[in-house]
């Protein structure tokens, strides 16, 4: 909201420093977000008058002026414009001033004739965007008045974010409260003085409440003989400082006091309403009505309206409707004022996204017992600034009248919150300065009456909150918790997925984040089985998918690189997966399978970049092993198979399961030729994706130690040519199983396919060691084991020994 | 043969002398020393010399024998040194040339920057507890005390999920929101567990939401603490402890009441600039305070939502968001460029 820092003087004295002020203001709770000084940029120039103009002699286009600015000596200006008349008062910018557009004013001599000075538009002064001419001022002003003074830009307006409980503070009046209590200084409210005609108010219009529940008050007043023009100047800048447009004289007032005192009204043209009745009730099916933003609108069953004998003339504290608008000719006017429940008024504003100003106090709630308060004032201000009289008495319908909102406090309850000890008589005072009344109680507990404009406040929590805020939180020590009295172990997850991503750190695989919905398209890449979440209302359709799966993020993000001249990635990424739930949502249950997912993207350069070691080796299927490896090494995981794996996401040369005992924890492999198309992605994409939670199951985070075998271990190496689409860990396995219990260690070390071993063959070379825990190994028993493991491996296999 | 003893021990001395190469001495070791040597070859004409000539040269040629593997053991060392010497004068690496094998993965600064948060309130005895970002209306709004109609939800726009899109069988009334923040996690912990709890709950939350300083998608850490008698005080001193152990021993906090629905009452923590130490500057827009955090002591209604007695117990809650403060200690700019995931960014941290 926007506060006038001159409109607020007229309730409270304030301090001389405004950065004090907000200072106090933001640490109350009311945070001033910005403080503008619209005048700031306009020191220098003042009201000054043309007394003369000529031609000037030299040029066409320019006259000579004799401006007097109030100094008794007149200044002569050399002059461009033409819309102006000798006796006119121009703003008047003096020698040294500088403009807001940023030009500095000096004597200037403009072909040959000497110019002190410069007379401005109102574009000059950056008051609007275009201007034609100078600015003619009021006649009435005196010479030399500062301009931001004379046009009413001498003030400071701050930028309140006011929160969203505190309708009480959407108002100048309420801030003042507020300022008031602060700085302890009385509050002067605003006064409404006018002379009631004898006519009663109630013979020209009658009020009738059809929904109770929905309209909590009414309350109207009459004027006539009103002249509609438009509103006086001051009334003007205060409107317009705060960011309200001017209107009319009428429209203005009901404007000027919603900022004064945070209560919408309404003024209908009188002679408008059909009837001579308001009634106040839900549409009618088929109903419509066009506001006045000129848009015709179907009303909902839900929707309250001000209405007249037959038609809805205002969506109730939302927006007026064009029928019953004030006009220039309007004479007789009907000013409302009244109290709507917020919900109504809120579903309302949704329903037709309107939000009003009106409609943002309103549905923060609104204080029922100051409408006749603030319907005086209006009429008042209504005759101050268009004449005419108001007739007697308010038409004030009020069904059911809201009792005081009491809360009690105990005092020993306010240490306990807050923890520090504050005397009955201080929460007394603070409350005191802020409206509250005490209706009965002692030092231990006492009830408070809530001022019904602080609809916030219910609670002895709120009380709370009320004393601790206007004491200032600062009053309040710092104090670490007490009572932990054991410290829980580490979660596990914690501890592992630190020691995942450390793994694939050293893999040299970089973390990516990226949003979890994606594009329709994206996913689609990879065939989401049992169909994606989706999202209702998504800012666009790239993001409108729940991910199944993180490949359809990490590919994506592998072909950006590609795009921006990557040469080599390699991405992981530590997020969920989402997946409907069969059960989601009953019985506290979360909604869908939110499933996390340890998943990486190889491609391109082995090293990254290109490097004089690796030359320009491309990873392959054996990097994103190496990475699954090294994260199932982080965790000590052992009893780990891979085992081929058909599927649509992976190319079918090169994709696996990884199995730790049987149950699968995850797949690896080379991203599927049609997917790569679809995704617009390189070829050569390695994936991997790993079930965080199945490796926790798995994981061993503490490994045990084994003793080591003082003896020597006796090595050595077996190579054998079996069928190509043998897999070399068939072959391990018998050489372990055969080997039992002298072959401690077997790894591959060589694979060859070629024309020494013949078409459809392949040499498999594996290192062997052998050692017995207990004792140093004879030559020849080893010698007879390496035989056996030979024998077995030709027989079992189909291998040829090779020599 | 007493004079061949005497020619032999000169000429090895001589060729002992000369020999530059490790090989060169072996060799000579061999020549005069070898089984088939000279000097084996001198003293296997001994046997035919009467006994005390045989053990007077016997004697002579023990010494010469003794004398020479002394002269070729340190004609080893000279050798092997001289070799060295060579060696180590020998042409040097190009030690400019980078080391081989791919470079350092690095953290993506979110991740980073919620594990250190983590990291801090794990000292203060917070375990991390997680709940899902697919959730129910009730437990994102209404259990935290913001009812449907209420204002409040405008401080959050959210993302719903289309129902038709969950199992066949929903037929929740309530509906399923992407959860705006981690408050919800507050919810499920209390309705798991009973007092105490001192908790934290990092996660995805989702805004709809985009410019240059929001993204539909971030993350948060909430932060819970709920036992018999806890206090303002307590919520004051655990977050100033953060600040400094997160953002250095130097740092001030400053609480300022707000509002918020789940908390009464509300607290918003500004942390004295990281930038100017509170002097004042563009990242603090002159104020000296960075905004980073709200906070407050729980709402009662919550209490009561999740089961909890707020006549028995009292507790307080924090939450920030994590890119803010990963942009603030990094340096970014922007924060769409956080989830770009442009490699050249990711390389950075």
């Amino acid at each position: 909201m926007k506060l006038s820092i001159k409109w607020l003087k007229d309730y409270v004295a304030l301090p001389a420093s405004m950065d004090e002020l907000a200072h106090r203001l933001t640490m109350a709770g009311l945070e001033i977000e910005g403080i503008h000084r619209p005048g700031d940029g306009l020191k220098g120039i003042v009201v000054g008058q043309i007394l003369s103009s000529e031609k000037h002699p030299n040029a066409d286009k320019l006259s000579v002026t004799k401006i007097d600015d109030g100094s008794g000596t007149p200044l002569q200006v050399v002059c461009g414009a033409k819309n102006y008349q000798v006796g006119d008062k121009i703003p008047l910018a003096t020698v040294g001033a500088e403009l807001p557009g940023g030009m500095k004013i000096g004597k200037a001599r403009m072909r040959d004739v000497d110019s002190f000075g410069m007379l401005c538009s109102s574009k000059e002064l950056g008051l609007t965007e275009e201007s034609s001419g100078l600015l003619i001022l009021d006649p009435a002003l005196k010479l030399g008045t500062p301009i931001a003074e004379a046009l009413g830009l001498d003030d400071v307006i701050f930028e309140v974010n006011v929160t969203p409980n505190r309708s009480d503070a959407l108002s100048h009046l309420g801030i003042a409260r507020e300022v008031a209590t602060l700085l302890g200084v009385p509050l002067q409210r605003p006064a409404a003085k006018f002379v009631e005609t004898a006519t009663e108010a109630s013979s020209k219009i009658e009020v009738h409440i059809e929904d109770a529940d929905r309209c909590w008050r009414y309350a109207a007043r009459v004027l006539e003989g009103v002249t509609v023009k438009p509103s006086p100047k001051w009334m003007q800048e205060r409107l317009k400082a705060c960011g309200v447009r001017a209107i009319n004289n009428l429209v203005d007032v009901t404007n000027y006091v919603m900022l004064e005192y945070g209560q919408p009204l309404h003024a209908f043209d009188l002679d408008r309403i059909g009837g001579a009745q308001i009634v106040v009730r839900t549409a009618k099916a088929g109903e419509k009505l066009k506001t006045l933003d000129e848009k015709e609108r179907p009303l909902h069953a839900e929707d309250l309206l001000i209405c007249d004998e037959k038609s809805p003339l205002v969506l109730a504290g939302v927006m007026g409707g064009a029928s019953s608008e004030v006009t220039a000719q309007t004479t007789r006017v009907l000013l409302e004022c009244a109290t709507f429940q917020p919900t109504t008024v809120r579903r309302s504003s949704k329903r037709h996204a309107l939000h009003t100003e009106s409609s943002h106090r309103f549905e923060r709630g609104t204080d029922v017992s100051v409408v006749p308060e603030v319907l005086d004032r209006a009429a008042a201000l209504i005759v101050e600034v268009g004449g005419g009289t108001v007739l007697k008495g308010r038409v004030d319908a009020y069904p059911t009248k809201k009792p005081a909102r009491q809360v009690t406090l105990r005092t020993a309850r306010v240490a306990e919150v807050l923890g520090v000890t504050v005397e009955a008589a201080e929460c007394a005072r603070v409350l005191s300065s802020l409206g509250f009344v005490k209706r009965e109680g002692n030092d231990v507990s006492a009830t408070w009456d809530v001022p019904p404009a602080r609809v916030d406040v219910s609670i002895e929590e709120d009380l709370i909150e009320e004393i601790a805020r206007i004491r200032g939180f600062d009053a309040i020590p710092a104090a670490l918790p007490r009572g932990l009295n054991a410290l829980e172990p580490e979660r596990t997850s914690v501890i592992a997925e630190r020691r995942m991503r450390a793994a694939l750190a050293g893999q040299g695989l970089d973390e990516v984040v990226n949003y979890s919905f994606v594009a329709p398209a994206e996913l689609a890449a990879f065939q989401a089985e049992k169909g994606a979440i989706t999202v209702a209302n998504p800012l666009s359709i790239e993001q409108s998918v729940m991910r199944t799966t993180l490949f359809a993020s990490l590919v994506p993000n592998v072909a950006r690189s590609v795009r921006h001249q990557a040469t080599g990635v390699r991405f992981y990424e530590l997020a969920r997966s989402y997946e409907p739930h069969d059960h989601g949502g009953e019985q506290g249950k979360p909604v869908a399978n939110e499933t996390l997912q340890l998943a990486g993207a190889l491609w391109g350069v082995r090293d990254g970049a290109r490097s004089w070691t690796g030359k320009d080796a491309p990873v392959d299927f054996y990097d994103a092993r190496a990475a699954v490896e090294a994260v199932l090494a982080a965790l000590h995981v052992t009893d780990v198979s891979w085992v081929p794996l058909e599927s649509p996401w992976y190319h079918p040369r090169a994709a696996a399961s990884v199995l730790v005992g049987t149950r699968v924890v995850g797949t690896v492999g080379e991203l599927h030729p049609r997917a790569q198309k679809r995704l617009d992605a390189p070829t050569g994409v390695f994936l991997f994706q790993l079930n965080v939670e199945a490796l926790l199951a798995c994981a061993q985070l503490v490994p045990q130690a084994t003793a080591l075998s003082r003896f020597p271990s006796v090595n050595r190496d077996l190579a054998v040519v079996v069928p190509m689409e043998l897999a070399a860990e068939k072959v391990r396995a018998v050489i372990l199983d055969v080997g039992k219990p002298l072959v401690d260690d077997v790894r591959v070390f060589d694979v060859y396919a070629g024309p020494q071993v013949g078409e459809g063959k392949k040499n498999l070379a594996f290192a062997l060691r052998y050692r017995a825990p207990e004792r140093t190994l004879t030559d020849a028993e080893v010698t007879e084991a390496h035989q056996k493991i030979v024998a077995e491996v030709s027989q079992r296999l189909g291998g040829a020994l090779r020599s | 043969m007493n004079d061949r003893l005497v020619a032999l021990a000169a000429a090895a001395q001589r060729e002992l002398e000369t020999a530059v190469a490790p090989e060169a001495v072996e060799q000579l070791r061999v020549k005069y020393l070898g089984k088939k040597g000279e000097l084996a070859a001198i003293l296997g004409g001994m046997g035919k010399l009467p006994p005390d000539e045989r053990r007077a040269l016997g004697e002579k040629a023990n010494a010469v024998k003794a004398e020479l593997e002394t002269k070729i053991s340190a004609a080893i060392t000279r050798v092997q040194e001289l070799a060295l010497e060579q060696e180590l004068k020998g042409p040097r690496l190009d030690v400019t040339l980078p080391g081989r094998g791919h470079a350092l993965g690095r953290r993506h600064p979110v991740s980073q920057t919620l594990e250190d948060i983590c990291g801090v309130f794990s000292r203060l005895g917070f375990v991390v507890e997680h709940g899902p970002e697919i959730e129910l209306d009730w437990y994102n709004f209404e259990a935290l005390n913001v009812p449907a109609d209420h204002p409040a939800r405008d401080m959050q726009d959210t993302f719903y999920v289309d129902g038709g899109s969950l199992h066949a069988g929903f037929a929740h009334t309530n509906p399923v929101v992407l959860r705006t923040h981690t408050s919800p996690v507050q919810i499920r912990t209390m309705l798991a567990q009973k007092p105490p709890v001192r908790a934290v709950m990092p996660g995805r939350v989702y805004r709809k939401d985009s410019d240059q300083t929001h993204t539909p998608m971030f993350h948060q850490v909430e932060g819970l603490l709920v036992d018999q008698k806890v206090t303002f005080a307590e919520l004051k001193g655990t977050l100033d402890a953060f600040a400094k152990a997160f953002f250095g021993a130097k740092s001030k906090t400053r609480f300022r009441p707000s509002f918020f629905p789940f908390t009464e009452p509300s607290a918003e923590v500004d942390v004295s600039c990281v930038f100017c130490g509170g002097k004042g500057c563009r990242v603090c827009k002159q104020t000296g305070w960075i905004e980073v955090l709200g906070s407050g002591m729980v709402h009662p209604n919550v209490f009561r939502h999740a089961g909890y007695d707020p006549a028995e117990v009292t507790g307080f809650a924090f939450g920030m968001g994590v890119e803010r403060l990963a942009m603030l200690r990094y340096g970014i700019d922007d924060l769409r460029t956080m989830f770009e995931n442009d490699y050249r960014f990711v390389a950075q941290f």
